[in-house]
């Protein structure tokens, strides 16, 4: 052995050659991609469920991931966690592109303990939160967990509150979409709740407060995961999910596709493609005249935007009102309009609910507001006002006014009452509001109308019915037509079905975001 | 594709589909002179006999559920008709336990 230090040769040193360390970080990253280890892997297969890795990589363009974290591990002792080791701490997390645009991304991974959320769990999707936040880019969450781990108690309290605290804080920054591919129970549930929009899949969706155990237990009601939080449910009961897909490849379809629409933050406007026209333009005899019939608004809508392309939201609840994305001459709208086909396109308190986040989503993110009308009211009875619809329906109202977005408005058929004021009426702050030929502004209907209006001459005449039909053809002449709300400028101009997209695109050149002289506030207090 | 039916706004029928669900308190609002158990669970104590007078706000049993002694108040006024329940009694949700009359 050498006397002196500076004596020993580089060769004598035990430590590994730098070739050796490069094969050493690469067999433990292999082994690190692998999660939960093979058989886990397999198993997650079997379950008819992609891998975390497997999603990851079929959702974002080929190598475009920058994955961060790959060897982060807990540091819990309690309950046996100083003898496990976790790959990644169960959750995948980084950057990347999809359909050239940069996103954050984290996907879970129930291979490893139950892709249950411990402290460096979190701790990872908080980074790359924070990592959208800035660089203001859209937060994509990939959700397949067990919930709270619970060996490490209030640190995995600690970690959901601090997503869920950065949801908030990135909503109406950056679009934040959470796809749920597995089990998403508990406290969980809430960052998903707290995002724009929320992704689900027949058969491996989950999502749920109290689990089928718990019900069981407390109240003696037995129901099944499916039956109380899967995707059916969720987006046609609940109004909890937004998109609904057979297969998770459907889902990361539908994301990608809802990307195109969306600018990266809300700093931007969103991104304009080439113009193209309906494939189907609308004619002008698209709707039936007469007011009681019902037709698919749907109908209407593809056959006014750029090729015929309308991606609608929250399909499967409160069917009564449709929205969803589309474009005008390139640029991406919001479509708001009544169904007629159901509930005869009332309002009420789920449609209510369904419009104003939506409206609000789109004034957040610079996405001018379409909105379509042919509405009777609201829709009557105990139920609706047990429920709530006072304070359920104040929340149109508020969206539509506090919106600064262009809004551009067409008023089909029927609009009438409060319904009318609702659906974005001028009174609300319309830039343009059109009306067809065919369109009814008034109070309320012929047939309610004439009743309380002529009710003494009904009631004291020798024929009542012959004299309310009379009644209400007077009235049904005098005021089921555009013209009125026309004389008084409620109505800018009467369009043809036929020259409505020509009318929106102009009114949409002629639109750009308002400045209000807004009376500074912390914030408005939204009815909720 | 559904069947349309014919949906009354202001004594206009309106041809349209109306979903299952859409319309369930057929009866009107609930009979406040029922009360009902709001939640399954054990009867743990009755505190009034029939013919007592209770008013709005009276505890008139404790239902043990979700590990509480809940208290089933009077939300109206009035004398005891029947008590159809007894302390130890395991109920199910919506159970009628007493009537007011």
């Amino acid at each position: 052995m050498s006397e002196n230090r500076h004596d020993r040769s580089p060769r004598d040193q035990e430590s590994p050659s730098l070739g050796a360390r490069i094969r050493d970080f690469l067999i433990q990253a292999a082994s690190l991609m692998k999660g939960g280890g093979s058989e886990a892997l397999d198993r997650q297969r079997s379950k008819g469920k992609m891998t975390a890795r497997e999603r990851v990589e079929y959702l974002l363009d080929s190598d475009s991931f920058l994955e961060l974290d790959l060897f982060v591990e807990h540091t819990a002792r309690d309950f046996g966690m100083d003898k496990k080791k976790l790959a990644g701490d169960g959750v995948i997390t980084g950057f990347g592109r999809i359909g050239t645009r940069p996103v954050a991304l984290y996907a879970q991974d129930f291979t490893v303990a139950g892709g249950s959320l411990g402290m460096m769990h979190a701790g990872k999707i908080v980074k790359v939160m924070d990592g959208a936040r800035d660089r203001l880019i859209p937060l994509i969450g990939i959700n397949d967990s067990g919930g709270a781990r619970i060996q490490e108690g209030i640190d995995s309290l600690r970690g959901y509150g601090d997503i869920f605290f950065r949801n908030t804080l990135l909503s109406g920054v950056v679009p934040q979409l959470s796809v749920i591919l597995g089990p998403c129970a508990g406290g969980a549930v809430y960052s998903p709740a707290l995002t724009d929009f929320v992704f689900v899949v027949d058969g491996v969706s989950n999502m749920f407060i109290t689990g089928p155990q718990v019900i069981k237990t407390v109240l003696g009601e037995e129901v099944t995961p499916e039956e109380l939080g899967g995707a059916r449910v969720q987006t046609t009961v609940t109004g909890n999910a937004h998109f609904y897909a057979r297969t998770e490849h459907e889902a990361f379809d539908q994301v990608a596709r809802l990307l195109t629409f969306l600018p990266a933050n809300s700093r931007q406007m969103p991104p304009a493609v080439h113009w193209r026209p309906p494939a189907r333009p609308i004619t002008n005899d698209i709707i039936p005249p007469e007011r009681r019939r019902a037709f698919d608004v749907v109908d209407v809508i593809r056959g006014i935007v750029d090729d015929s392309d309308f991606l609608e939201v929250q399909a499967g609840w409160a069917r009564n009102i449709v929205i969803g994305f589309a474009r005008l001459d390139g640029r991406t709208v919001g479509i708001v309009a009544n169904q007629p086909r159901i509930l005869a396109g009332v309002l009420d308190v789920d449609s209510s609910d369904k419009a104003a986040r939506f409206i609000r989503f789109c004034d957040a993110f610079n996405i001018p507001l379409v909105t379509f009308v042919d509405t009777p009211g609201y829709l009557p009875g105990v139920d609706q006002e047990y429920a709530g619809v006072i304070r359920h329906g104040a929340k149109i109202l508020y969206a539509y006014s506090e919106a600064t977005v262009p809004k551009l408005t067409v008023i089909m058929r029927k609009a009438y009452g409060g319904a009318y004021i609702a659906m974005c009426s001028r009174h609300l702050g319309a830039n343009f509001l059109f009306a067809w030929p065919g369109a009814e502004i008034a109070v309320m209907g012929p047939e309610g109308a004439a009743n309380i209006i002529f009710r003494r001459e009904i009631e004291a005449s020798a024929d009542p019915d012959a004299t309310r039909a009379e009644k209400v053809r007077e009235y049904e002449e005098k005021f089921a037509n555009p013209y009125v709300g026309a004389s008084k400028g409620y109505v800018d101009a009467i369009v043809e079905p036929e020259k409505t997209r020509e009318a929106l695109i102009r009114g949409l050149n002629l639109s750009r975001n308002r400045e209000y002289g807004k009376v500074e506030r912390r914030h408005g207090n939204m009815p909720l | 594709m559904s069947e349309f039916e014919y949906l009354n706004i202001d004594e206009t029928l309106y041809e349209t589909e109306i979903p299952a669900g859409t319309f369930t308190a057929s009866d009107g609002p609930p009979d406040r002179r029922q009360v009902r158990a709001f939640i399954p669970g054990i009867i743990h104590e009755i505190r009034v006999g029939e013919g007592g007078r209770v008013e709005t706000g009276d505890v008139l049993l404790l239902l043990e559920a979700m590990k509480m002694y809940n208290e089933v108040t009077a939300i109206q006024s009035g004398r005891v008709e029947k008590v159809l329940v007894e302390a130890g009694d395991i109920v199910e949700k919506n159970q009628l336990l007493l009537t007011l009359d």
